[in-house]
């Protein structure tokens, strides 16, 4: 996993693969995400719920914690937001 | 698991022109028994947000099995089950008192929320461990009486 985490194009490819399945939108390819839309409302169209579930495995894959909505707002503003995140968050804790 | 049960009678003012409980009313019988099972642990409502939280429902389901109606005994079975998201996730079953066969059965899915309404998404302090014991006590073994 360090691997991943420390290469933001492998890391930019796994998270949209773990988005498209924890949350099981079928019909997105997770290769036509794109990595600077919001993943709420206008661009993925998430929802509060989805967020619960991203952070869950976004714990489990990465043993990074998202505590609450403020911290959320940043992480999942777009995937590549979320790279840097779980990148920035992993590197501070080694 | 273990449930709680709460009892109450169906009014007249809770009937539809059938004389069978209307649908909508199960909703206020779900609410009564999520009230019993949360004052044992000091989670009522009021009690949320003096620890500063609200938990507002954002999912119900409700399967209908059998009509109660007016003047029934109705007996209302209410549990809680361990997410893996930061939710607290209802089930209940409302049985006719009588021969305790099921009428309906339900699930309610609350969110968590700081009174300024941000969206928690891990538990912590006090609420964690009110939470942590309630889903304890729920997952025990029913004993029988």
């Amino acid at each position: 996993m360090d691997k991943i985490i420390n290469d933001i194009t492998a890391l930019d490819k796994y998270l949209k693969k773990m988005i498209v399945e924890t949350l099981r939108l079928d019909d997105i390819n997770p290769q036509e995400i794109d990595s600077t839309k919001p993943l709420f409302k206008d661009g993925l169209g998430l929802d509060s719920i989805d967020a619960l579930e991203l952070v869950v495995a976004i714990e489990k894959n990465f043993n990074v914690i998202i505590e609450d909505e403020d911290v959320g707002k940043k992480a999942f503003a777009s995937i590549k937001a979320l790279s840097l995140f779980i990148q920035e968050t992993f590197q501070n804790k080694q | 698991m273990r449930w709680v049960e709460t009892e109450e009678i169906v009014r007249f003012n809770e009937v539809d022109e059938w004389g069978m409980a209307w649908y909508g009313h199960y909703m206020a019988w779900f609410e009564a028994g999520r009230l019993c099972l949360l004052s044992q642990f000091d989670l009522r409502p009021c009690q949320m947000v003096e620890l500063g939280y609200i938990a507002p429902v954002i999912n119900l389901k409700c399967d209908y099995k059998q009509s109660a109606r007016c003047g029934q005994h109705i007996i209302i079975r209410t549990t809680v089950i361990k997410p893996e998201i930061t939710a607290l996730i209802f089930n209940f079953e409302i049985l006719l008192k009588e021969d305790r066969v099921l009428l309906a059965k339900g699930e309610t899915t609350q969110v968590l929320l700081t009174c300024d309404r941000k969206m928690i998404y891990r538990l912590k302090g006090e609420l964690a461990k009110r939470i942590a014991t309630l889903i304890d006590f729920c997952k025990k073994e029913e004993t029988v009486p």
